[in-house]
């Protein structure tokens, strides 16, 4: 986000940010209550967002990760779940896997934004399980992974890439990259929102939002920063 | 005449007066800094104590289910959640710290007493900089080695799959455990507790020891019963001040200890030492996201103030063990 910023204003410099990135829904309330002019949200519009507009910004997605040693090339949703929520414990449980170890899977403890849309997307609303290790970065969930053989984990898809040590399974048959992401044929996408009051949003900020989601730049700043851009120009 | 006069009276404080009034003044903003930090803090904790009582440091349920539906209670227009029994997170800053102070202070004692009196002089000359050195690396470095070494190293070497699938669904040996918590947290503090202990052992009089070896004894006892007991204050502050610095410790163990709200039992025989559990501070740095939910926010508070009692406590109770041995004279 920061990113973005620094090039918007490179580019119309009387225009300055003040970006507090205290968590989406913190962002949504102070929309509401008129503090802040925009908020930045990574789920989407609920009831409870009465009084503000959500514009699509780009996309996000979410990969299953294991170790490179492990050869389960392909997780349903189903199945992810059932080894989230403790149902399945070990590899050999027909998941394709040359493993007959334990399964150790590694998650986002639960007040981060990636384990919210994890709950939503593929658990179904129920919790993770307690033998899931919780750790607080996606990074270290990269880093978990692939120290251990047995290992899955729920990452962005900026650390699934070349030298992050890991492999990224495909679900429900459909792999995790940027290109499958765009058309949403993978099932694990979402979208950065922008958040807007509805009556008397600022043109300032409007024109920005328009700026990230159709602007070539701002589709090659989105990408390098291991999100994938949605609408830009290529 | 009557200029002079004025110039005597304009210059009002002498420079050693205002330099008391100005330090004076400078401990007094800190006082007041501290006491309006402590009225914050438990300010923004009372509601989740009000809500629970005496249960918050009680167990049952699942902490970390209590903290999702707390964190998920601060939405918009929500009925906040405060619902909370810290039990788990307690047992486990309870057994990190003592284990890795038990360990620690044996350790450093011993490491102290070479230094400064079995050690050849070339060897102090090194040993003694980097001890120094050790006290000061940032722990977050510590928790680096941790995840990328210490607990691939337990996790893959020391469980066995076995073990592994006797516990889980219900908790995962991951390598994440009390063992590398309590083995880094050792390493990060025994340097704190060698140092003070080093500086109280060198200030025992020459004397004291010279007399005792002059009666016959040898260097191992002399040290041993003069030094090390003459140093006790000494030992108390290093060991209270090493604790306070484990207790607080949240960085490293949050990223070594598991961070699953989990009560390690001792009646699992080998497996208590590889099990994960996470303690207070690593809770408030893990939920750092949460503090836009209020209810989530009064909690990490809470905990905040329970770890800021705790400190307070151990200082009182370094300064209660020093007294008795005012009496004899030993002052640190």
């Amino acid at each position: 986000m920061n990113v973005l910023f620094r090039a918007y204003n490179r580019l119309h410099p009387s225009i300055r940010f003040n970006y507090l990135p205290d968590g989406g829904n913190a962002g949504v309330q102070d929309v509401q209550a008129g503090r802040r002019l925009f908020s930045i949200n990574t789920r989407p519009p609920l009831p409870s967002d009465a009084g503000t507009t959500y514009f699509k910004l780009w996309l996000d997605g979410l990969c299953i990760a294991v170790n490179p040693a492990n050869t389960v090339s392909n997780l349903t949703i189903a199945q992810t779940k059932n080894i989230f929520t403790g149902v399945a414990t070990n590899w050999g449980q027909g998941f394709g896997s040359n493993l007959t170890s334990t399964i150790d899977p590694i998650g986002r403890n639960s007040t981060a934004g990636l384990y919210t849309f994890f709950q939503q997307a593929v658990l179904g609303g129920a919790t993770q399980s307690s033998n899931v290790q919780q750790v607080t970065s996606d990074g270290l969930v990269a880093t978990a992974v692939s120290k251990d053989p047995n290992a899955i984990g729920y990452v962005g898809i900026a650390h699934t890439g070349k030298g992050s040590g890991v492999k990224s399974v495909d679900v429900n048959g459909v792999p995790c990259n940027q290109a499958n992401i765009k058309t949403e044929h993978y099932p694990l996408f979402r979208y950065a929102w922008g958040v807007l009051p509805t009556s008397n949003p600022s043109k300032t900020v409007e024109r920005f939002f328009d700026w990230v989601r159709t602007s070539k730049l701002a589709g090659q700043i989105i990408n390098r920063g291991g999100a994938v851009a949605a609408f830009n120009k290529k | 005449m009557d200029e002079d006069v004025f110039l005597e009276r304009d210059r009002g404080l002498s420079q050693d007066q205002r330099a008391e009034l100005g330090l004076g003044a400078l401990v007094f903003v800190v006082v007041a800094l501290l006491l309006a930090m402590l009225a914050f803090v438990f300010h923004e904790a009372w509601p989740s104590f009000a809500h629970n009582g005496l249960g918050w440091f009680g167990g049952g349920g699942n902490v970390d289910r209590q903290i999702e539906a707390i964190f998920n209670s601060g939405e918009y227009k929500t009925a906040p959640v405060y619902t909370f029994h810290a039990w788990p997170l307690i047992w486990s800053t309870i057994v990190i710290t003592v284990g890795a102070v038990a360990i620690a202070f044996v350790a450093a004692l011993f490491i102290a007493v070479f230094m400064i009196e079995f050690a050849p002089a070339w060897l102090r000359r090194i040993l003694e900089p980097v001890v120094r050195l050790l006290a000061s690396v940032p722990s977050v470095i510590y928790g680096l080695a941790g995840v990328l070494v210490i607990v691939p190293l337990i996790g893959n070497h020391l469980i066995t799959q076995s073990e592994k699938a006797a516990v889980t669904p219900t908790i995962q040996l991951s390598g994440a455990s009390l063992l590398a918590a309590v083995l880094i947290l050792t390493v990060m503090i025994a340097p704190i507790m060698i140092a003070v202990f080093a500086d109280g052992l060198r200030a025992v009089p020459r004397g004291w020891l010279e007399g005792s070896l002059a009666l016959g004894i040898n260097e191992w006892r002399t040290f041993w019963k003069v030094a090390v007991r003459t140093a006790r204050p000494v030992l108390v502050a290093g060991t209270v001040l090493a604790t306070a610095r484990a207790l607080g410790e949240a960085i490293m163990v949050s990223m070594v200890s598991g961070g699953v709200g989990f009560a390690p039992n001792p009646v699992d025989g080998l497996i208590f030492f590889f099990e994960p559990s996470q303690p207070l501070a690593a809770t408030i740095i893990r939920n750092t996201e949460g503090l836009g939910s209020p209810p989530m926010k009064h909690t990490l508070y809470a905990i905040a103030a329970v770890l800021l009692f705790s400190s307070a406590m151990l200082s009182a109770i370094g300064w209660a063990a020093k007294q008795p041995m005012r009496r004899y004279g030993v002052v640190p």
